[in-house]
């Protein structure tokens, strides 16, 4: 009974509702006319009493206020130059505080790749290979402050969210095809050189360093347990001054990867976000040069070339290490965007999540398919599924969507374990932590997603690398896209290799890439950098 | 042998750099970046590891 005498009324409200639609919508009120600010309405802005700001501020309401904002003519008092001064300062002054933060967190992730270099290692090498992971940092950093930082970026131009400060603007050029091809910056040696001795020369500098160290840092893995501790110092040297920013500037300082959109027409141009190019393909191709110049470990393959397990000493620190590691990753992708405020920089939120998420999914790769192929989810490669995930994310991360990420990241985690089963068992290189297998080869597998996936809903000031648009890959209409990027992998492949392999046989001869054979054998704790990571541990030789 | 692997390594990259001029359509294009880029995987997978192979130290 109660349904049939709501019925009736349900369907007077329904007929209500859909009679009050019928008249015309009400009009918004039309807005307020502009009234133009005088300096004359600013001196009516109260600045808080003495009296009152002496009793202290417990709920914040009277600190940040007009009085602190600066007045560059104490006579004229506050004018409108002043205010729009200082909001600049503020969009600069975020940005600056975002980019150094970001930069910071790079930097404690060598402590990442330390510990997991370190835990993949046998115990009687740990204090040599903690050193080569402590020492990349200064070694790296010298040969970049001194060379390195301005053949990358002497001639990048004016970076916008960081001020347009327009010192860095000497690129030498060749013109091939009727085009002009960027090769390598000409200013800013040692920070004062040309005019750069500058506030937001020193932000690009401090973020572009931690940068090339990750670099750095992933070669010391690939040939760790055997490589002599000189000749690491100066291939690490030639690497941070001389490879990284060769390939770095092409990318990332103007060079002419960056415009093969504005000059051929591809996309936009080579496009990598955060690096897994220019960082880790690059890293992970040095370390594949190296693992073959420096050969495999003593007992790594049998007399037939089968290749024997060697375990690391201690799994904890390997995944702590990669926890770390997936921290610091929060400032590699999100502070690529060198800015959080302007220019589309409010994506850093999107990037933050593509970033985890593509971990997430890169671990679960990793692990589902050790469980699968060998019957136990192995926790040093779903360790190295995860960096595999984050790896292969750092190029698309500002360009695809949440969906995109994962798949991306689930590819990498199954990637990496082919991958090492294939450089073991096909090209019997031996690469104790995975170095290649998660930077190289799935650094090469970012920068190709790129050209898939890229969705093109980000827009970081209308343009990127000169070409106006969103950058949008093949799944999305752009093929031009994923030509660009394949044209980067095949720079990384043969000419990144290429001069990283030359100059390192140069350095065995004239250094000596590998340790003695009794080194080895003892352990390189000793021998090589005169301390033993664990003296009170019983080391067994094998 | 190792020089030689590093010379085909390079030479898949200029095969690929010259598909900007030897080539307008995108798809035309691909292919000659994929031709580059296989090249020097070959340059490195079948020539330059295969050199230091010979004289791996597991073999000795």
């Amino acid at each position: 009974m109660k349904k049939c005498a709501l019925l009736p009324l349900a369907l007077l409200g329904l007929s209500l509702g859909l009679s009050a639609q019928t008249p015309a919508a009400p009009q918004t009120p039309p807005p307020p006319a502009a009234v133009a600010i005088t300096d004359a309405d600013l001196k009516n802005v109260e600045a808080p009493q003495p009296e009152l700001r002496a009793k202290g501020d417990p709920d914040g309401a009277l600190t940040g206020t007009v009085s602190d904002v600066a007045v560059s003519d104490s006579k004229k008092g506050l004018t409108i130059a002043d205010v729009v001064n200082q909001v600049g300062q503020n969009k600069i002054a975020i940005n600056f505080v975002w980019t150094l933060i970001a930069g910071f967190l790079v930097m404690f992730m060598q402590a990442g790749f330390a510990i997991v270099e370190t835990g993949l290692c046998r115990a009687k090498n740990a204090g040599h290979t903690m050193m080569m992971n402590f020492m990349v940092y200064g070694v790296g950093m010298l040969a970049y402050w001194l060379i390195g930082f301005s053949l990358q970026m002497g001639g990048v131009g004016a970076v916008g969210n960081l001020g347009g400060s327009p010192v860095l603007n000497s690129e030498f050029a060749v013109t091939l095809f009727g085009k002009t091809f960027g090769l390598f910056g000409q200013n800013g040696f040692f920070l004062m050189h040309n005019g750069t001795y500058d506030v937001t020369v020193m932000v690009i500098f401090l973020f572009q360093m931690v940068f090339m160290d990750t670099t750095l840092t992933i070669v010391t893995g690939s040939a760790a347990e055997r490589w002599k501790f000189a000749a690491f110092l100066v291939s690490s040297f030639l690497l941070g001054a001389f490879i990284y920013p060769l390939f770095a500037n092409w990318a990332w300082g103007g060079g002419w990867l960056a415009n093969l959109g504005a000059n051929f027409g591809l996309g936009h141009g080579y496009v990598d976000f955060a690096g897994s190019g220019v960082v880790h393909s690059v890293g992970g191709l040095c370390a594949l040069a190296m693992a073959i110049i420096i050969g495999p470990r003593i007992g790594k393959f049998d007399r037939q070339g089968r290749p024997t397990a060697i375990p690391g000493h201690d799994i904890a620190l390997v995944l702590t290490g990669c926890f770390i590691l997936a921290f610091g990753w929060f400032g590699f992708n999100p502070g690529s965007t060198l800015g959080a405020s302007g220019n589309g920089n409010l994506r850093i939120g999107s990037v933050a999540v593509n970033t985890m998420l593509a971990g997430m999914a890169g671990g679960f790769g990793a692990m589902l398919y050790m469980w699968l192929r060998y019957g136990k989810p192995d926790a040093s490669m779903s360790g190295n599924g995860l960096l595999a995930g984050l790896v292969a994310i750092t190029a698309p991360c500002g360009f695809v969507n949440p969906v995109a990420s994962v798949i991306i990241g689930l590819i990498a985690g199954v990637l990496v374990c082919l991958s090492v089963e294939f450089m073991e068992r096909v090209m019997k290189v031996d690469d104790p932590v995975g170095a290649i297998s998660v930077h190289g080869v799935n650094g090469l597998w970012g920068v190709i997603s790129v050209g898939l996936f890229a969705d093109g809903k980000s827009n970081y000031g209308g343009s990127w690398n000169g070409v106006s648009g969103s950058v949008t890959g093949l799944f999305y209409g752009d093929s031009g896209q994923l030509v660009a990027q394949l044209i980067g992998v095949s720079a990384l492949i043969g000419v990144v290799f290429v001069i990283y392999f030359a100059a390192n046989v140069l350095v065995d001869v004239v250094v000596g890439q590998r340790v003695g054979a009794k080194a080895e054998l003892e352990g390189l704790d000793l021998p090589e950098v005169g301390v033993l990571c664990y003296p009170e541990f019983e080391i067994k030789s094998k | 042998m190792a020089a030689i692997g590093l010379i085909v390594t390079f030479l898949g990259f200029l095969l690929s750099l010259f598909s900007l001029s030897l080539a307008s359509s995108n798809g035309a294009r691909l292919g000659l970046v994929l031709a580059g880029i296989a090249v020097s995987l070959i340059g490195i997978i079948g020539i330059v590891n295969r050199a230091y192979l010979k004289n791996a130290i597991w073999k000795r």
